[in-house]
This record gives C-alpha cells, sequence and structure tokens, in this order.
C-alpha cells in the first residue's frame, strides 16, 4: 500500500498556559481564531495541502473542544481508510504518566510511528499561524540529505513575543548555533515546524527518553548539530506565533490588513476549517461596519469597527463595538458600548452595558458568561 | 435491503430555460441562491429534517455541475449506506433506452429504484422551489386520513390561480377535480408539485399510463386525471408558510431578495431547520473601512471596499473602492470594479464588471414598461464604461465603452 510521502505530529497543547483564559478550558489547538478557525486548522491545512493523508494529534488535556473539532478528520479530508487522523492523548503506562514536554509526547506516540509507513515526519506546533508550504521543505530536506530541517522565519515579531529559538546558518543554511532569545531583531527564528526522517526521530526520541532530555526543539536539536546534518528552511511568507495573550490579539487584528489575508487565505492552499451550515451574514438598517473581519451567520444591526466577528454573533441596534475580537455566538445587546473587549464564545452582554479595555489590557469575557 | 417508510424522488432534470443564461451550463437545481445556497439544498435539507434518509434524484439536463455538487450527500446528512442519495440520470436497458418524457415516465423509468426499498410510501418533489417543510407532518396526514395520494397546496389570490395547476376540493380537503391553468379558477388551492402516493397505487398508475401513446407521461396532466377518474381518494395538504418558485430571472431575483424582508417568514439562521449546503473553505468576509454596507446578506470570502444596499453576495465576491451593489445579486467569484455601478441585476459566478461600467437600471428612472433585471452571464465580462440597460440578458462579454 503507497503512503504519503510525509506524514504529521501536531503538539496540541505546547503553550497551553501562555494564553490563559482563553485556555482554560481548552488546549492552544483548539483556541478560536481568524474569526472561523481554530489554530490547529492552520497546522491541520499546512500538511493536508502538502499531499500528508495521515495526521496524528498529541494531546494530554482538555481535549474535549479539540474532539470536537476535528471529529474525525471529515474537513480536511483526513477520513480515510489508510491512514488518516488519530488523536494520541497519553497512553498511561507505568513507565509514562502524563506528558510534561515534547520529547516524552513522542515518546508516547511511539506506537504512531513505529506502524506509520511515510518516510519522513513533519512536526509542527499548533501555535504557528502560517500558510507554510511544507512539499517546499520536504523537496529541501531531501535535497540536501539533511537529517533534520528547522523552517524558520525572518519576519518581525510583536515587542511583546516570548523566546524563540534563533538560529545561525552558514552559506548553505546548515544550522551552526542555536540560541534561546528575546532579540531576534531581524534574526532566523525557529516557527516551530520542522522534517525529520521517520526512523532517525524513533532512535532520537528513544535516546532522548533514556538520557531525560526534556524538549525536541530546544535540547534535543542543539546537541544534535555537530552529529547530524540540521539544516534550516525559510518560510517567506507571513507568521504569527502565539505564545500569550498579546500576540493572539495582534496577530488576530492583522488580519484586518489585506496582504496578510491574501498570504494567510492563499486560495491554492486554502486553511480548511469544520463547518458549521450558517446563513450568510446579515447586515440590517443602519448597521454601520467598517475594517472588520466577520465570519458568516452573524446579525449586524449596530455598529462594528476595527474588530474580529466570528460564526453566529449578534450585534443589535444601537450596540457599538470597537478594537473587538467576539467569538462564535457573542450577543451584544442594545446600546452596549464595547471597546477592546476579547469575549469568548457564547458570551452576552445585555443592554446598555459598556465594557472598556486598553490596547495594552483587554477586557476578557470568558465563555458563556453573562455581563 | 431492509424496506424504507418512505422514498423521496427528486425531479431535477428541468433545463429551467426562462432563467437564460442562468442555466445555460447548469441544470436549474443547480443554480446559486441566498449566498451560499444552490435550488436543491431546499428539498434536500428538508428531506433529512423530516427524517427521510433515501432520496432519488433524477437528472437529464447538464447533470455535471449538479451531481458534482451533490456528490455523496454526506453535506445534507444523506451519505448513509443504507438509504442516502443516488443520482438517477436516463440509462439504456436491453430494448435500448429513452431520456425522461416527462415527470410521470422519469418515476416509471425508476421504478426499479423504488423496489430496491419496497416503501409504503413515495414522496415526489421538484429541485425548483424556495420553501421549507415538514415532509413528515404532510405523510402523518397521508396515513391518518388513507388517501392514496396526497397533495401540497398553497392558497394564491385569485389574480395568481390562473398561472397554477389548481386543485378543487370538497370541505373535507378531498379533491375532486385538477385544472391546470384555469382560466376562470373555481379555486385558489394551487399545487406545489410535492406528492405523497402510496407505492402500490404509484406503481399501477404510472404502468398503465406507460401504456397510452398519447400520454404526455406528466403527473398534472396524467396521472392525477387518471387516478381522480378511478375514484381514487385525492387529498390537499394545506401549506401556509413561504413557498417561491424561482422559474424566472425576476423570481430568482425576488426570492433572493425575499431574505432581507423580516416579515417574510423566511429564516434561514433556525438551527431546528436548518438548510445545509455544500461549503468550501474560503476566508471569512472583510468590510474595509470606505465600505458602506446596509440591509444585505454577505457571504465569507467577500472583500468589500465599496457600497451594498438591498443585495446578496455570494461567496469570494470582490466590490472594490467606489463601485456601487443595490438590489442586486452578485454570484460566486464575481469582482464589480472600481466605480462600476450595479443595480437590479444579477451577476452570475465569476463574471466581471470593470471601471465605471453600469449594469441595470432603477424602475423609478427607466419606467416600468421598459424595466426588468439586467443579467450578465457567468465568466463574462463588462468592459470600462460599458452600459448595459435594465431587463438586458448578456451572453457575451461587453466591450469597453459599449452601450447595451
Amino acid at each position: 500500500m503507497r503512503t504519503s510521502l510525509v506524514a504529521g505530529l501536531i503538539f496540541a497543547n505546547a503553550r497551553d498556559s501562555m494564553l490563559k483564559k482563553l485556555t482554560l478550558n481548552r488546549s492552544m489547538a483548539s483556541v478560536p481564531f481568524g474569526a472561523r478557525y481554530r489554530v490547529i486548522d492552520f497546522a491541520l491545512s499546512n500538511l493536508v495541502n502538502a499531499g500528508v493523508t495521515s495526521v496524528g494529534i498529541i494531546t494530554k488535556e482538555n481535549y474535549r473542544s479539540l474532539m470536537d473539532h476535528v471529529g474525525n478528520g471529515i474537513a480536511w479530508d483526513l477520513d480515510r481508510k489508510n491512514g488518516g487522523l488519530y488523536l494520541l492523548p497519553p497512553y498511561i503506562t507505568r513507565n509514562i504518566k502524563k506528558y510534561t514536554d515534547t520529547v516524552d509526547a513522542l515518546y508516547g506516540a511511539m506506537d504512531y510511528l513505529n506502524r506509520c509507513s511515510s518516510e519522513y515526519i513533519a512536526l509542527c506546533d499548533s501555535y504557528t499561524l502560517a500558510n507554510i508550504d511544507i512539499s517546499a521543505a520536504v523537496k529541501s530536506h531531501i535535497e540536501k540529505q539533511a537529517d533534520i530541517t528547522v523552517l524558520y522565519s525572518k519576519a518581525m515579531l510583536p515587542e511583546a513575543s516570548a523566546k524563540k529559538l534563533v538560529l545561525t546558518m552558514d552559506e548553505d543554511a546548515r544550522i551552526k548555533k542555536t540560541t534561546q532569545t528575546d532579540a531576534f531583531d531581524g534574526a532566523a527564528y525557529s516557527i516551530g515546524v520542522s522534517i525529520i526522517g521517520r526512523e532517525l526521530l524513533i532512535r532520537i526520541i528513544k535516546d532522548a527518553y533514556d538520557a531525560e532530555v526534556k524538549n525536541f526543539e530546544k535540547d534535543v536539536i542543539p546537541k544534535s548539530l555537530s552529529s547530524l546534518k540540521v539544516y534550516g528552511f525559510e518560510h517567506k511568507g507571513y507568521v504569527a506565533i502565539l505564545d500569550n495573550t498579546h500576540t493572539y490579539y495582534q496577530a488576530s487584528m492583522a488580519l484586518l490588513n489585506r496582504e496578510v489575508r491574501q498570504d494567510l487565505f492563499n486560495k491554492e492552499r486554502p486553511i480548511l476549517t469544520k463547518t458549521r451550515d450558517d446563513m450568510p451574514t446579515k447586515y440590517g438598517i443602519n448597521s454601520e461596519v467598517k475594517n472588520s473581519l466577520i465570519a458568516d451567520g452573524c446579525i449586524i444591526e449596530g455598529v462594528v469597527k476595527n474588530s474580529i466577528i466570528s460564526r453566529g454573533v449578534k450585534v443589535q441596534k444601537g450596540a457599538v463595538v470597537e478594537n473587538c475580537i467576539l467569538m462564535q455566538d457573542t450577543v451584544v445587546s442594545n446600546g452596549a458600548v464595547l471597546n477592546n473587549v476579547v469575549a469568548d464564545k457564547e458570551a452576552v452582554i445585555s443592554e446598555d452595558v459598556v465594557l472598556k479595555g486598553t490596547p495594552e489590557h483587554h477586557c476578557f469575557v470568558t465563555k458563556s458568561q453573562v455581563v | 435491503m431492509k424496506s424504507k417508510k418512505c422514498v423521496a424522488m427528486l425531479l431535477a432534470g428541468g433545463q429551467g430555460s426562462r432563467l437564460g443564461v442562468l442555466t445555460g451550463k447548469i441544470a436549474k437545481p443547480a443554480v446559486p441562491y441566498g449566498g451560499k445556497y444552490r435550488i436543491i439544498d431546499f428539498p434536500l435539507s428538508n428531506c433529512t429534517n423530516s427524517g427521510i434518509d433515501t432520496v432519488g434524484i433524477l437528472t437529464q439536463y447538464k447533470p455535471l455541475e449538479l451531481n458534482d455538487y451533490v456528490g455523496s450527500g454526506k453535506a445534507w446528512d444523506l451519505g448513509c449506506s443504507d438509504g442516502g442519495v443516488h443520482i438517477l440520470p436516463p440509462y439504456q436497458g436491453q430494448q435500448g433506452g429513452n431520456w425522461y418524457k416527462g415527470t410521470a415516465n422519469a418515476i416509471y423509468q425508476n421504478l426499479e429504484f423504488i423496489e430496491r426499498y419496497n416503501p409504503e410510501y413515495v414522496l415526489i418533489l421538484s429541485g425548483d422551489h424556495i420553501y421549507k417543510m415538514d415532509y413528515s407532518d404532510m405523510l402523518d396526514q397521508h396515513v391518518k386520513t388513507n388517501s392514496t395520494c396526497t397533495i401540497a397546496v398553497l392558497d394564491v389570490s385569485l389574480e395568481e390561480a390562473s398561472r397554477f395547476g389548481i386543485m378543487n376540493t370538497n370541505e373535507d380537503g378531498t379533491i375532486y377535480e385538477f385544472e391546470e391553468k384555469p382560466k376562470q379558477p373555481k379555486s385558489t388551492l394551487a399545487s406545489m408539485g410535492i406528492y405523497i402516493f402510496n407505492w402500490s397505487a404509484l406503481r399501477y398508475y404510472l404502468t398503465e399510463d406507460e401504456k397510452d401513446e398519447n400520454s404526455s407521461n406528466d403527473f398534472g396532466k396524467n396521472i392525477i386525471p387518471a387516478m381522480l377518474n378511478a375514484g381514487e381518494k385525492l387529498m390537499v395538504y394545506r401549506f401556509n408558510d413561504y413557498w417561491k418558485d424561482v422559474g424566472t430571472v425576476e423570481s430568482l431575483w425576488d426570492a433572493n431578495l425575499d431574505l432581507l424582508n423580516p416579515k417574510l417568514n423566511l429564516d434561514l439562521s433556525d438551527k431546528n431547520w436548518k438548510i445545509y449546503s455544500k461549503s468550501t473553505g474560503t476566508s471569512p468576509q472583510y468590510i474595509s473601512d470606505t465600505a458602506k454596507v446596509e440591509n444585505s446578506l454577505i457571504t465569507d470570502g467577500c472583500e468589500i471596499y465599496g457600497n451594498v444596499d438591498y443585495s446578496v453576495l455570494f461567496k469570494d465576491v470582490t466590490v472594490e473602492e467606489g463601485a456601487t451593489v443595490d438590489y442586486s445579486l452578485v454570484m460566486p467569484g464575481a469582482v464589480i470594479k472600481k466605480g462600476a455601478k450595479v443595480q437590479y441585476a444579477i451577476i452570475a459566478e465569476n463574471a466581471v464588471v470593470e471601471e465605471n461600467a453600469v449594469v441595470g437600471g432603477d424602475p423609478q428612472v427607466v419606467g416600468s414598461e421598459n424595466w426588468g433585471i439586467a443579467v450578465i452571464g457567468d465568466n463574462l465580462t463588462v468592459g470600462k464604461n460599458a452600459v448595459v440597460s435594465a431587463g438586458k440578458m448578456i451572453t457575451e462579454n461587453v466591450a469597453e465603452g459599449e452601450k447595451i
């Protein structure tokens, strides 16, 4: 049976804690983003767009909403007899408790890695929001006869970004040195996606696990630079990396920029998500909408400016929404005024309520909360 | 094969010639509607919402797009292994084959399909109408009244009645006469083209009708009159909700703009009666700083920089800065460029209206005698500064500056 050349493994819970309230009851992978997506849609679509037909999702906790979202993988054509989608929650045995980092997580996915017959594995962190040409990275990996290829970007990152793995490379893009730093002005930094031979990965992970090494990117890669051929591959398009609530807000608002939308929602490599069969969005008489990204299924009768509005949101007459991220099915009642608010799913803002955050400190409304 | 209580047969082979260029390449049931739907989504969603899981779709005219769209039926939860949707085109048998000669003949040629499920009842539907209807309620009435055939009817005005097939009924709702487009209607109960038959009776009457060489093999003209003559019990099922035949350009336009009228009960956001459609991945819609959007339906993938009022925009439509779209339907992928003016028009899929072109006209300006909906066919271009007047149907590219 022919299988795809590459199989994917996605880390669903990486950096969960950094998004605080957004990940109270969900994994990083299932955080809503961009009005109709979940964060994991980007990694899943990137893999599928590169012809990947087998994807494992490594998760350890809070994965109910993730399971709900990915289902059997049908939205990404991963409902397959051969390959398909595998959810890999902790497999608790005498040896493994709950994953603490990527090495033990990959060790826990050993059955998947052993059974999978693809030659290469694409390891993807879910917090990377980019439309990545994984086929091109794999092609470079094969041409350079690399052992590991780490995808990197040189694009500017928001000031609030957390530390990244900065790569120092020779002219041939072979990685010579890595440093953990938050000073990456114009430097090449890892975007959390790498390509590696499956059998090599199995070997490395077994050794690393026995040696109690913790993190694949921070620990395993730096130690392998002399013994293995580790190359960088540049992702030249737009990238956003979610590492705290600020970068989440900034990455969301960046979608109001046309170039960012054109790059991220490239029609040749579409970002796919679970569909909801909403009707188109209805704009009422006297509604006023400016510079906003809006998904289907909304009813907008009030004022919306500079905001990201998810599926099924209702903004009633006389309500004003500015600089906000409203997740699905939020209701903003008549006369309410919101500025710099992030409202999680199904929140209800009652009549004439005024909620104002600042660009630095957003007012956050938790899921299903009635204000 | 397990027996089914009720199998639906959906007549989807019609050309819809009155829709002109809009059905030049596709069958009428595949015509886009309401931003993200196609007409066939309505009967299919009604089936699944009514608990009917076996649907035969009879196709004939330009079936490619329709077959593609329906696919396995998964989008309507009709992808089940026991039942589900089946596309039924005309076929060749040992004695040769025929195109579907009429609505009744289309079903007759597929008796074998219905037999496989050995149902008690057969529901006949057409793919030409926009409405939400619970077929299970109609079936309940059919069973309760012990009828041989039940026909869904809509109470129309006396003026409209002469455009429809009219059911003349007794007080208890039994039908004593059927009149096709009567000049002097005796009743205002118009047939909606939705029938429930007892399977055994339907098989009998279809087989008899097929023997008559002079028959036009049509439900309204032949089968229903034959059943009335034989003294069978035929009942009407009264339907009081929104229903619209979208057979003409104007009725298609109307039915779309009806979605913006809160007084009409055509709510597609009802979670208990969803209208499903096959959606493909596209980004959310973006409304820019320079845009003015009011009283409109806009779908995922649209990029709006101009003015949109009282219109329905389908997915992936672009309206550039300074362009205006009023009282119009703009179908998937169409582009309205800078300064263009589109009013009272239907712009079909992937058509381009170039800068400062004008399409369509306001009835109050052009006068009602000269007025109509302007239609631009799919993948066509209306050149810069060109003018397409009200009511024109465009089937070829319009050159720069040309006036039609």
